[in-house]
């Protein structure tokens, strides 16, 4: 019964990937020998479901006994050396991270993401993923940056702790970003020009 | 729920590119929990436990490797959840006690490791504005996080093993329309279920019936869609720039040749009394009275034996000057010159065994660090010194005067400041 499963499971990524490639079945029953059938935007996690192969179980298996013991490890070594009262205040951070990550940031991130492509629906796709990623580097390093920023204005313990002018070194980066950016989407446009422009398919 | 996974789909948001980015983060993950164990046994260590003394500068590249892979961790993860976040809407949300277990432990995952790289960006610029102890919560976060990793590749292994290579004849995403292709996930599959909306609403204005949620949903179809080739090759330089400009604009408070680029680090190399920097002031260790008073002695007990040295004795011995970097746990690193007495002249001079640890004990009477222990490979190193001179002038009263410990490839806080008594560990 299991043979025949994965026989066949194999078979069906194989013709898939036949089409398109052009890659022997061989090969890819071989990589889908390790793979769980899954239904989503990916397929579920297969501690789970069966695994096709003994061996690629066993590991699992081995990885899942070790982290669960380092995990537990973990939560003794918290409920050891942090008082009692204090562990709530732990759990409160890390509920809150995931609420401000996955409830105002993510969103936040892809409506941004939507806007911009909007409002650049004339540019092609290279220099809009040029200027996006301008934007992203820019909101990371600003997202280390400005804690320096803050932390400045509670008086460090002493003054050779963030003894730089971070808010002027902080302008100064999203300058020479901005120059950059203009600089490379104006060489991809060239450059864009001279190739077959083929980019900006929307599909 | 179908349709929000549909309307984040976007072809960055695929399992190669989990992989690609995870094993990065994974790896970053790994950096920070070696490094940071070596700093915390160097700190606390087990009685059996001997730590290398070579290279000199050791704890300045552990350390500062930690708090750059650290700060690299901010780019990864969000990229990371970035990839994974339609995964939030998995329908149904839970398939059983198991699939419950595996969202309960993603979500410990990713809340504590926001929390972890947090925590551990803010310690550095000594900002504490949370309601628990930092060392002991970022120590048991550390082996939280590293059981909850090892226990997402036990989960994703197939995945990852699937994935952990790029798929054949870039299939990853050729832009001629293919997107169903070898490579191309169900996440593929997905985006072109929103490509042919994308054309239905361009013909018809719409395709819904009514409604907000429709009209929102119509709203993101009409949007132009980048080609998968170039967002994800616009991502993956998006993750690398961004990862770029976080470390080299950090890590020259420890990294030398990025001192020129160190605009945003919390300590900048040379800043502070004698060129170096401070962490603990004599104001906050409330030592300047004792520190100054012209009866200070440094006390050397060995064996039922003390002595005591005064300042102008000390600098009446043999003389050593050394080359070692200051250290921090913090990340920070500071090379200086150093000149003062031997350690181990000083042990011997009390007939010590050689195979005894001292504990170094500081005129600061509160604080976690003002009894500290050395074990026997320091006090025995050519390099460890009593230091009395800090590069080239009488040690300044925030850098220890009238003595203070300096050894190689010892976090700072352990480099006792305002010595008062050595003494030796009887066993």
């Amino acid at each position: 019964m299991r043979a025949d499963a994965r026989g066949s499971r194999g078979e069906a990524a194989g013709d898939d990937i036949g089409v398109k490639t052009g890659v022997g079945a061989q090969k890819s029953s071989a990589t889908t020998s390790t793979e769980n059938a899954g239904t989503g935007l990916y397929p579920p996690p297969a501690g789970i479901a069966p695994s096709t192969s003994r061996r690629m179980r066993s590991i699992r298996l081995v990885l899942l006994g070790a982290g669960v013991l380092l995990l537990a490890w973990g939560a003794f070594v918290m409920f050891d050396s942090v008082r009692l009262t204090r562990i709530p205040g732990v759990a409160l951070w890390i509920a809150a991270a995931i609420v401000l990550h996955d409830v105002f940031l993510a969103p936040i991130v892809f409506a941004f993401g939507i806007a911009l492509r909007r409002a650049g629906r004339r540019v092609t796709g290279t220099v809009m993923a040029i200027v996006q990623g301008a934007i992203v580097v820019g909101s990371i390093v600003s997202l280390v940056a400005v804690p320096t920023i803050v932390a400045k204005n509670f008086a460090p313990a002493n003054p050779t702790v963030l003894p730089l002018n971070y808010g002027l070194n902080l302008g100064i980066f999203w300058l020479v970003l901005a120059v950059l950016t203009v600089v490379v989407s104006a060489w991809a446009m060239l450059r864009g020009r001279r190739a077959v422009p083929q980019e900006n398919s929307v599909r | 729920m179908y349709e929000t996974q549909r309307a984040l789909a976007t072809p960055v948001r695929n399992p190669r590119m989990a992989t690609v980015i995870g094993r990065l983060l994974g790896a970053a993950f790994l950096i920070c929990f070696g490094t940071g164990l070596y700093s915390h046994f160097l700190q606390e260590p087990l009685d059996w436990m001997r730590f290398a003394t070579r290279p000199e500068f050791l704890y300045q590249i552990t350390q500062g490797t930690h708090i750059i892979a650290g700060i690299a961790c901010f780019p990864l993860l969000l990229a990371k959840l970035y990839i994974v976040f339609p995964d939030l809407f998995a329908y149904p949300p839970v398939r059983g006690f198991v699939h419950f277990l595996e969202r309960a432990s993603i979500a410990l995952f990713v809340g504590a490791s926001l929390v972890q790289i947090t925590i551990g960006l803010l310690n550095t610029f000594q900002w504490y504005p949370w309601p628990f102890p930092f060392r002991q919560v970022h120590f048991a976060l550390g082996w939280v996080l590293i059981g909850l990793l090892v226990i997402h590749i036990a989960v994703k292994l197939p995945l990852i093993t699937r994935y952990w290579s790029k798929p054949s004849s870039d299939g990853a995403g050729s832009d001629s329309g293919s997107d169903s292709g070898a490579g191309n996930h169900l996440v593929d599959a997905v985006s072109a279920d929103r490509a042919s909306n994308a054309e239905a609403v361009r013909l018809w204005g719409t395709t819904r019936q009514g409604g907000l949620t429709g009209r929102v949903l119509d709203y993101i179809d009409a949007t132009p869609r980048p080609s998968s080739r170039v967002s994800r090759r616009g991502f993956l330089t998006t993750v690398g720039v961004a990862t770029t400009a976080v470390v080299a604009l950090t890590a020259g408070q420890t990294f030398t040749p990025l001192n020129a680029v160190n605009l945003f680090a919390p300590r900048k190399k040379g800043v502070g009394q004698q060129g170096v920097p401070v962490n603990r002031t004599s104001e906050q260790a409330q030592v300047a009275v004792t520190a100054l008073a012209s009866t200070w002695t440094l006390t050397l007990a060995v064996a039922g034996t003390e002595r005591s040295f005064t300042r102008a004795e000390l600098v009446a011995l043999p003389q050593t000057e050394v080359r070692l970097p200051i250290a921090c746990v913090e990340g920070w690193s500071q090379m200086a010159t150093w000149r003062g007495v031997r350690l181990r002249d000083l042990a011997d001079l009390m007939s010590a065994d050689p195979e005894t640890s001292f504990r170094l004990i500081s005129l600061e009477e509160r604080g976690s660090f003002s009894k500290t222990q050395m074990g026997r490979e320091y006090v025995r190193d050519s390099l460890t010194l009593v230091a009395l001179e800090l590069n080239g002038e009488t040690l300044d009263l925030e850098h220890g005067y009238p003595a203070r410990m300096i050894a190689p490839g010892r976090p700072g806080v352990l480099q006792t400041k305002w010595l008062s008594r050595i003494e030796a560990i009887e066993l």
